[in-house]
């Protein structure tokens, strides 16, 4: 049994769900305002990613391809859920700042996309690597963003302070706007390091 | 708390103040993939109008009348994604065979809004703010609408966009989002409402 | 042939369902226990704060409102407190009012709010909750609303300051109605 490195270092960097793919952007855009709430989030994408994939990849073969797709939606909403209750046990407040984000985990294009793409299609171990990978992707993703707009519209990283106390917040970087301009410029500088590459 | 407002404000509430796309950031998949163009724009938002608000309700009907009662409720999560997958299935179908003109109008975006997260969050809010019946269809109009009016109104600028001179690492993705992030700000405007 | 595949396509999604079912009823099952525990120690903290010298905090209902009666090591009534909501600017405001058997107001404490961060969301701090302590019905109103009023506003948040003021207000006048 081959397993799969190419695949699993492919979800963290260079098929990133987010900067590359944009996929599974609501949740990133409402949570990444705090680093905590971000890493809580991943946690949960990764939890739910490798879990379904696990399943999805266990029952491949017995699962017909006309009742594919609510079948993984059954698995995926079951680990979101086991994914929200267990998060309310441990750890109430990051739960209740996730709010109805959580449960969207379950309609994230990221996913049914590799369930449908991936799991569907490969054995268990590879199955799980490439929903650790895919995770881990998207938590390095909006870690990131969430450490961007936490430091500049709060002076904190995790609640510590990391700016001065003189410093005057750039208040809208936690507010809906702030998220769309960071991944916006991010995403600008992305394309500029390819277009830059491709000169090359 | 929310259930303690009249239904304007609650209609309000879900258009502007806290405008699904613009300050939720929901549903959010669909729309920079669509927005390209008004004409596909004002297709999907009918058709989202149409699923969120009928969804809702069903949704609505199933927490209160079939979970609750059996205290199920942990099964919220996995009975609202498939009646809402099973819903446009059902309704497409339908639609295909009643009304062959308006499914060539938006037919074709059915499917794509099973995934979209707007309308499993309208389902989930209304049980969350404790709605009546009554509230939770007002409350997924507005959800809804203000889903249409902002992605009409995205595309119109995108559609300019497209011929403006950007530098190039700008073009496409990045100009869509530091748009909407203008637009955001444009509607955090509307927080103070409620002092009306 | 394609009716044998449909019902087998329906038996797969029939099972998965109820399988997904009994194994979220357990999940259920195991981690209520803890969800309550962490609901209960969170109220009783902020119950706390507002009353150090309480011993125990009982949930009672009287005349359709519900509040917690403070006790203290001897199991004698001290105070009680109340949970109110208040429009403010971005929608409601939830504040916990503690008051003494004098019907003074020991603390007060926002549990939920909506307010703009770093200017009417300055209404969680001490700074501002602290004026509340000792005040009467009368002093409860925005320095710039009436001449007896006692309370500052924050600056740049008036609306969001006058919320909360008139929210306590509001709930004393109806407590102490009730006397």
């Amino acid at each position: 049994m081959k397993i799969d490195f190419k695949n699993f270092i492919n979800g963290i960097w260079r098929e990133n769900p987010i900067f590359y793919l944009m996929l599974g952007l609501c949740p990133l855009l409402a949570v990444s305002g705090s680093v905590r709430d971000s890493l809580g989030m991943g946690i949960a994408v990764i939890f739910v990613l490798t879990g379904s994939n696990l399943t999805i990849s266990l029952i491949r073969k017995f699962v017909p391809s006309h009742v594919r797709i609510p079948v993984f939606i059954v698995v995926i909403a079951t680990f979101v859920t086991i994914a929200d209750y267990s998060l309310a046990a441990l750890s109430p407040q990051i739960h209740r700042n996730l709010g109805v984000y959580l449960p969207l985990i379950v309609v994230n294009c990221i996913i049914l996309g590799r369930a449908e793409a991936y799991a569907s299609k490969n054995n268990v171990i590879n199955s799980i690597l490439d929903g650790l990978g895919v995770g881990i992707g998207f938590t390095i993703a909006i870690f990131i963003i969430s450490v961007i707009r936490e430091l500049l519209g709060n002076g904190t990283i995790m609640g510590y302070q990391i700016m001065g106390a003189n410093y005057t917040p750039f208040l809208i970087m936690i507010m809906p706007p702030g998220a769309f301009l960071v991944i916006g410029f991010l995403i600008a500088i992305k394309q500029g390091i390819e277009k830059r590459g491709k000169k090359c | 708390m929310l259930n303690q407002a009249n239904l304007g404000l609650i209609f309000l509430s879900a258009f502007l103040v806290n405008n699904i796309l613009l300050i939720r950031f929901l549903g959010l998949c669909s729309f920079f993939g669509i927005s390209t163009q008004v004409k596909a724009s004002t297709g999907m938002g009918i058709a989202v109008i149409f699923v969120t608000v009928m969804a809702t309700s069903l949704s609505w009907v199933v927490y209160n009348y079939l979970l609750l009662p059996f205290h199920l409720e942990y099964l919220r999560t996995v009975t609202f994604i498939l009646t809402i997958a099973s819903f446009v299935q059902f309704e497409e179908i339908i639609i295909r065979k009643k009304l062959p003109t308006l499914y060539r109008a938006f037919g074709i975006y059915l499917p794509l809004i099973t995934t979209n997260c707007a309308i499993l969050a309208s389902a989930f809010l209304g049980i969350d703010y404790k709605l009546s019946f009554v509230q939770n269809l007002v409350f997924s109009i507005g959800i809804s609408s203000g889903y249409a009016f902002v992605i009409v109104l995205f595309a119109s600028i995108r559609e300019r966009l497209e011929m403006s001179p950007l530098p190039e690492i700008f073009k496409g993705i990045p100009i869509a989002f530091i748009t909407a992030g203008l637009m955001s700000l444009a509607f955090l405007g509307f927080k103070g409402l409620f002092q009306l | 042939m394609k009716k044998k595949e449909l019902i087998g396509g329906v038996l797969i999604l029939t099972i998965v369902t109820a399988l997904s079912g009994y194994l979220l009823a357990q999940v259920y099952k195991i981690t209520k226990p803890a969800i309550e525990k962490q609901k209960k120690i969170e109220e009783e903290k902020i119950n706390r704060e507002i009353f150090p010298e309480g011993e125990e905090f009982a949930e009672k209902e009287e005349n359709g409102v519900k509040y917690f009666s403070v006790l203290n090591s001897e199991g004698e009534e001290i105070g009680k407190i109340f949970t109110t909501l208040s429009l403010g600017y971005g929608g409601y405001i939830k504040i916990k009012v503690g008051v003494n058997k004098n019907g003074e107001i020991k603390g007060i404490k926002i549990l939920q709010h909506n307010e703009t961060p770093g200017l009417g969301a300055k209404i969680t701090e001490d700074k501002f909750l602290s004026q509340f302590k000792g005040k009467t019905v009368e002093e409860l109103y925005l320095k710039k609303d009436k001449s007896e009023g006692k309370i500052d506003a924050i600056t740049g948040a008036t609306i969001s300051s006058r919320a909360v003021t008139d929210g306590v207000r509001k709930l004393l006048e109806k407590i102490n109605k009730k006397r």
